[in-house]
């Protein structure tokens, strides 16, 4: 098994100057983790993936695992995008990337509270308060207030890339509403129906235990005595884009998908309406942006929010996931400073890199930017999902010298970076045929008595051509992403037996020949 | 109603309820062998070996292969226990029963016999999940059908009463089989591991969400399983379900020894799901359970079927 042809029998031309994880070896030849991989996928052939594909598009229209896509003919369901070719992390590669990413959610999360409490990390001059208060998400509501447990953070999803030369480096930091992970289960449970053949080989690590880490998560932090804290999940409503996910976590947790007519705050405690009169919430595990949740508080002419909500947050009556104020540690202008803090409140060296960012508050580094803004990626500090960035190579002139005059109006609410030349996994198209694909990862860490993380994370995939875009919203896909086990663990059966012998059981019964009792009873 | 007819619909329904149990388990412990172990310790036992234990194989030598046993208890018309010759002996039950149960049922079950036996059978290995699926929609269909076209009479009791009963026993020898030794001991490995393979091996994984606040350890999913009778598949829900058929055909029930039996087992369940909820031995109660049921069936036999018991064949 281990002596598979090394090169690929199947047609694939890897992209020049970019790393990809399959096919990595000199020549083209597939790098060990993936060779078994390769070899399934050489036996199944193009006309078996593209079959598995129509398969996977058909189940997917019937469980309604879709997503919106506005075409030219008003919106539209389609199945998600789930390519079948999974994306492999061996475990010596996972690890580092594992205790990064908690390392990271740390210092944000001690970052949050600094910037709500002493401020230290400003009185020590690391991070300027000028830029702190400046963010949009820095909510002066929060202050003063710590959350059970000190924990802000509790679900956050960093997007990590993968440079040329294989370095893993965070590209963003996403601790408000992170989403995505219901993509992530669903894509498991796709795969292992429609391809099985590809787990063959592998030994890959499950990810289905997410909800039980996050409902454990929330009740660690409720403020309640009793362990079955009551716990919510907060969705703005069905035509929210993410609805999906929303009824999927609370349906998988098992707790109530609430929507703010649902909740009332009474005399600073939080309660849902139930048909058994109002019952006490004790966590909420909110799907909604700070602007919307409470219109005493934050946005007046929100109607999706509940009035005191954040009264009761202050009085600690109820936990809320994410906490208020955290979107001030995943803009994009604080990013910058993210190693700093790792330094400054752990006293440890990253483990992660960030990519090379530009502050354009700077004059030095705003002069170097508009110098190079055809080679650079220009984003605007307080949105998400790659809505407003800018890819130098892949903007005309002409925009460039608009964005040039809007950058050096409001130099705050941009930053610049180094563009990345993602990494690429070999990707099905509709005939079943490899071609390789840009991709970057988002793997889900919960933050509650410690931080555990899934293994893997949603691996986005740009389906177009040379494409370096992977949001589903302009044409990215998705992998499943296998983190693998340590030593491969190659033959299926089972190493030896059962450890005990089963317990002796009456036998499995069958109807019995009824000629035979005729006879008796005609005794 | 004739006593040989009562048998073959009390039969049918525990040869349709054994096949749809057996799917879901196969299906179980083929999705969870595709991946790794969790992060987590596992709490329960279910994998080939358990499979074989489950439908009572004797434990062969060396070691198991998936796809032997994929196999064997799936298509081989020739192992009594597979899925295909439950659906085979559901059908033959079925003709002789065409005039009692409705058009539609017999119809349904006959189906899934054709297709079960096409001569292309699916490729096993590779892609068993879409078969299972076929199984467990086409006994939900003819339950469905069962309760929305045949008379509420006493063919429908017995046929009620054959499928209940099954699901208890596949239920407690799962969990016979599936259950660390180490069960009753508090704070063991055993009960902290999780025990999501078992809930995902009877359907019950969201049922066990909404109901248990716990998460899904050994100790309170066994818990679940046996004592929860909001949950259709439980133990108790199905013995209560076979008394409550039973006590609606038997013409004089409070006399009956089955129905009185059921009746004390029903509440013998209440009782030690009360004592039990911070432990107790799950393992003896499941025996005594099973063990129970087996002299529930004898009864059956004595009052109803004039005598006719199950007999076992062996595999």
């Amino acid at each position: 098994m281990a002596s598979e042809p090394a090169t690929a029998p199947i047609e694939y031309r890897t992209r020049e100057g970019f790393l990809d994880e399959v096919f990595a070896g000199a020549g083209g030849a597939a790098a060990p983790h993936a060779a078994q991989l390769v070899a399934a996928l050489g036996q199944m052939g193009p006309e078996h993936l593209a079959a598995a594909g129509r398969r996977r598009d058909a189940i997917f229209m019937q469980q309604g695992i879709t997503f919106e896509l506005t075409g030219e003919d008003g919106p539209k369901d389609r199945p998600f995008p789930l390519d079948l070719v999974p994306r492999i992390i061996p475990a010596d590669e996972w690890i580092p990337i594992k205790r990064g990413l908690a390392q990271r959610i740390r210092a944000l999360n001690a970052f949050v509270d600094d910037v709500y409490h002493a401020r230290e990390i400003v009185r020590a001059g690391v991070v300027p308060w000028r830029l702190v208060v400046s963010r949009s998400h820095f909510a002066r509501v929060v202050h003063g207030i710590r959350p059970p447990g000190g924990v802000y953070t509790h679900v956050a999803g960093c997007d990590l890339v993968r440079d040329a030369d294989g370095t893993w480096r965070v590209l963003e930091d996403n601790v408000r509403t992170p989403s995505g992970i219901s993509y992530v289960l669903e894509n498991r449970v796709a795969m292992t129906r429609l391809v099985p053949e590809l787990f063959a080989q592998y030994r890959v690590r499950p990810v289905d235990h997410y909800p039980q880490l996050l409902l454990a998560a929330l009740r660690a932090v409720a403020p309640s005595a009793d362990a079955e804290a009551t716990v919510v999940v907060w969705t703005p409503g069905p035509f929210n884009s993410a609805y999906f996910e929303h009824a999927f976590l609370a349906r998988q947790m098992g707790v109530e998908l609430v929507e703010a007519s649902d909740l009332v705050v009474r005399d600073d405690v939080l309660y849902m309406r139930t048909t058994d009169g109002l019952e006490r919430v004790h966590a909420v595990y909110r799907r909604i942006d700070d602007d919307y949740v409470d219109p005493l508080e934050f946005r007046v002419d929100s109607v999706l929010g509940v009035p005191g909500l954040v009264r009761a947050y202050r009085a600690g009556t109820v936990a809320v996931a994410n906490a208020f104020g955290t979107g001030v540690a995943d803009d994009k202008a604080i990013y910058h400073y993210v190693p700093d803090m790792i330094r400054f409140y752990l006293n440890e060296e990253p483990i992660l890199a960030n990519v090379k960012t530009y502050l354009l508050t700077d004059p030095d580094q705003l002069e170097h930017v508009l110098g190079r803004l055809d080679e650079l990626v220009v984003k605007p500090t307080g949105e998400s999902g790659g809505k407003g960035v800018f890819i130098g190579p892949a903007t005309p002139p002409d925009d460039l010298a608009g964005l040039a005059d809007v950058i050096r109006a409001y130099p705050d609410r941009w930053i610049a970076q180094e563009l990345v030349n993602l990494s690429t996994v070999p990707t099905a198209g509709n005939d079943g045929r490899l071609a390789p694909r840009h991709v970057d990862l988002r793997p889900f860490a919960v933050f509650g008595e410690d931080i555990k993380i899934v293994p893997g994370g949603l691996t986005r995939v740009a389906l177009i051509e040379d494409s370096m875009i992977v949001n589903s919203s302009r044409g990215g896909g998705s992998k499943d992403t296998w983190v693998l086990e340590d030593g491969q663990d190659t033959d299926r059966a089972e190493p030896e037996g059962m450890l005990t012998a089963p317990p002796t059981m009456p036998d499995l019964r069958y109807a019995g020949p009824w000629v035979g009792q005729q006879q008796q009873q005609q005794q | 109603m004739l006593a040989r007819i009562a048998h073959e619909l009390f039969w049918l329904g525990r040869n349709l309820a054994r096949a749809e149990h057996t799917a879901r388990m196969l299906d179980g412990v083929f999705q969870a062998s595709l991946q790794g172990r969790p992060d987590d310790p596992a709490g329960v036992t279910l994998d080939w070996s358990s499979m074989l234990a489950i439908m009572g194989a004797p434990p062969g030598e060396g070691p198991v292969r998936r796809d032997e046993v994929l196999r064997a208890l799936t298509l081989e018309p020739d192992n009594p226990t597979s899925v295909v010759a439950c659906i085979g002996r559901a059908r033959e039950g079925a003709r002789t029963v065409r005039d009692v149960i409705s058009a539609e049922m017999w119809e349904a079950v006959n189906t899934t016999n054709m297709r079960m036996t096409e001569s292309h059978p699916p490729d096993l290995s590779a892609r068993p999940s879409s078969l299972y699926s076929y199984v467990k929609e086409r006994c939900a269909l003819f339950w469905g059908l069962t309760s929305r076209t045949m008379l509420r009479d006493e063919a429908s009791a017995f046929l009620a009463a054959g499928g209940r009963i099954e699901s208890a026993d596949m239920v407690l020898r799962m969990l016979r089989v599936a259950l660390p030794p180490g069960i009753p001991e508090p704070s063991s490995t055993a009960e902290r591991g999780q025990a999501l393979a078992l809930l995902q091996a009877v359907g019950g994984f969201q049922a066990y969400r909404r109901a248990v606040p716990a998460p899904p350890n050994a100790l309170p999913v066994a818990h679940f399983l046996v004592f929860e009778r909001t949950y259709p598949d439980s133990v108790a829900a199905s013995v209560d379900a076979v008394h409550n058929a039973l006590f609606r055909a038997d013409g004089n029930p409070r006399n009956s020894e089955p129905v009185l039996r059921l009746q004390r087992l029903s509440a013998d369940l209440e009782f030690r799901g009360r004592a039990e909820a911070d432990g107790g031995d799950l393992h003896a109660t499941c025996e005594a359970v099973q063990e129970e049921l087996v002299r529930v069936d004898r009864d059956i036999a004595d009052r109803y079927f004039a005598g006719a018991v199950g007999t076992m064949v062996a595999v």
